[in-house]
């Protein structure tokens, strides 16, 4: 074999073995971290893993994420930003692809209540309800979903898009609004909004710097 | 051996070659510029309308120019089981719903791209624009929903819970209602557009699947199960009138033949045929068939009424039939599955 040959075979191996493992890769779009009680993950093709305690369960687009009413969690994404999930919270794994544009992380509530921190940078985060979506780039947000529907949003730090099926409100730091079914959201009220997410001190990871 | 499409395209060709030399030539004794030809030619091409063919098992979506019935592109929809299409008033988007992926695609008609890729819900079915082109409403059979997608932002703004199996959707002629037909209960769901609401379930017959906005401004839908189709009033919110037309019927277009109609053209899945109904629903009866192939089942008629659009699930064609003499003209290959068509203005 003569150098030429020896180059192109070391090529053509080397491109197989960059290329195989791309095609039946799956990425994590977040791992959960913490739960007090347990956290409950759903698979998107069936089965079941829990946590309970410390970890890093990885989550995957189509996973379904849940709590019982004695259990919290917490989960970090790839990119940082951090969701506490409260008691008695069910919520769907989804993403958005736009051309030109980052892929968008969604969390579809069903019931229950979320707290995110996107950190700064352009990292963005969706919080879906069947009223609304709270959409945000470096923000601290809590989304409240009723059993009525009703969807509350307070914004703790930043700007969220408050996206309705009839209206778009913007609600800045220090505000919370609310949706209901056929009703755009309401114009943002001030109010002191650090007792509104007070139940995340329980799932806090303590490395963690305070709000 | 050339067939008879082929010769027809040929002379068509010719034809229109003629047509652009002579008006180039024209162009040209006027203002002393003999360049004008290229463009000529890119100007007849625009403006015939196109067909837009959704390819369930080839996930992509066939663009036909209905100038010369000639594929002119193929669109990736980047998603899988390409089911459902609506396009924009102005041409501009085409929204197609991917059955496997349970998510719609967003494609631009000009640059043939998919620009957007949400997922709505679990085996997402048909989707359907409001009257005002801002949304997109997207039934999901799996999750018994129906999303609203905002067409500016993209992004998902609301959910309504519907019947079982929410399959068809289309909106009354003003906008105050939506109509969704459930598989599973069949029955049809009246939703207030004002308030999201369910506000009266239609008991509708076996399997109902298609629905559409009839000239009559009233809704006309499909039982697949139930071999006919019916209608419902907005006025009452009530099913006024079903006939029955054949094994499997599929999805409705309505059209003329000559100076009469106008009629309801509905698809025979096991039957290869398609069926011309009077549409007057006091006076309902079937007056044609129309032979064509195997599984037809998309259709769409041009806004004329002259022309329809049959998709072939089997023999991956959409063939064109002129309604003035309910023949086949032409016959497009496409890709696989082909399940739904819908023609630009």
């Amino acid at each position: 074999m003569d150098w030429y040959t020896a180059i192109r075979a070391i090529i053509f191996i080397g491109a197989i073995s960059v290329s195989l493992p791309v095609h039946g890769q799956v990425t994590p779009l977040a791992s959960v971290q913490n739960a007090v009680g347990v956290v409950v993950i759903v698979r998107n093709g069936g089965g079941q893993e829990r946590l309970h305690g410390k970890g890093n369960v990885l989550l995957y687009e189509g996973d379904t994420v849940k709590t019982d009413s004695a259990s919290q969690g917490m989960i970090e994404f790839r990119d940082g930003v951090q969701v506490a999930i409260n008691e008695h919270t069910s919520f769907k794994l989804l993403t958005r692809w736009v051309r030109g544009q980052s892929r968008v992380n969604i969390l579809r509530m069903k019931e229950g209540e979320v707290w995110v921190r996107t950190g700064e940078g352009r990292k963005s985060l969706e919080v879906e309800t069947p009223v609304a979506t709270a959409a945000v780039q470096e923000a601290e947000f809590d989304v409240r979903l009723r059993p009525d529907g009703q969807t509350v949003l307070t914004v703790i730090n930043g700007v969220a898009d408050f996206a309705t099926a009839f209206g778009t409100c913007s609600v800045p730091t220090s505000t919370v609004s609310s949706s209901s079914r056929g009703k755009s959201c309401t114009a943002p009220v001030r109010m002191e909004v650090m007792p509104s997410i007070a139940w995340i001190n329980g799932i806090r990871l303590p490395a963690e710097p305070q709000s | 051996m050339h067939t008879y499409n082929d010769r027809r395209r040929f002379a068509r060709r010719i034809q229109r070659y003629l047509i652009a030399f002579q008006a180039a030539g024209l162009l040209a004794a006027f203002s002393g510029c003999g360049q004008t030809h290229d463009w000529l030619m890119v100007q007849s091409r625009e403006h015939h309308p196109l067909i837009y063919v959704a390819n369930e098992s080839s996930n992509s979506v066939s663009v036909v120019d209905t100038g010369t019935y000639e594929i002119i592109g193929t669109i990736d929809t980047k998603n899988h089981g390409t089911h459902d299409l609506a396009l924009s008033r102005d041409g501009q988007l085409l929204l197609a719903t991917n059955q496997a992926s349970g998510r719609l695609s967003i494609i631009d008609t000009t640059s043939r791209e998919t620009l957007a890729s949400i997922y709505t819900g679990n085996r997402c079915h048909m989707v359907v624009l409001t009257n005002d082109h801002s949304q997109a409403w997207v039934t999901n059979i799996g999750d018994d929903t129906i999303s609203i997608v905002d067409l500016e932002s993209f992004r998902i703004v609301g959910a309504i819970a519907g019947g079982k199996g929410p399959m068809g959707i289309a909106f009354a002629e003003d906008g105050h209602y939506a109509y969704v037909s459930n598989h599973g209960d069949k029955t049809v769901s009246v939703i207030d557009t004002a308030s999201h609401r369910i506000v009266k379930s239609i008991p509708v017959g076996p399997n109902p699947h298609f629905l559409t906005l009839g000239p009559d401004g009233r809704i006309w839908g499909t039982n697949a199960d139930g071999n006919d189709i019916y209608i419902i009033d907005p006025a009452t919110q009530e099913k006024v009138a079903s006939f029955e037309v054949g094994d499997r019927p599929q999805q409705i277009a309505f059209g003329y033949r000559g100076s009469q109609g106008p009629f309801a053209f509905v698809t025979i899945g096991a039957a290869k045929k398609v069926v011309a109904v009077n549409a007057d629903i006091k006076n309902l009866k079937a007056v044609e068939d129309i032979f064509v192939g195997e599984a037809p089942n998309g259709i769409w008629a041009n806004p004329e009424g002259t022309r329809l659009y049959v998709g072939h699930e089997r023999s991956n064609d959409v063939r064109v039939i002129d309604t003035g003499t309910s023949h086949v003209i032409e016959t497009v290959e496409v890709g696989r599955k082909p399940i739904r068509v819908v023609v630009s203005r």
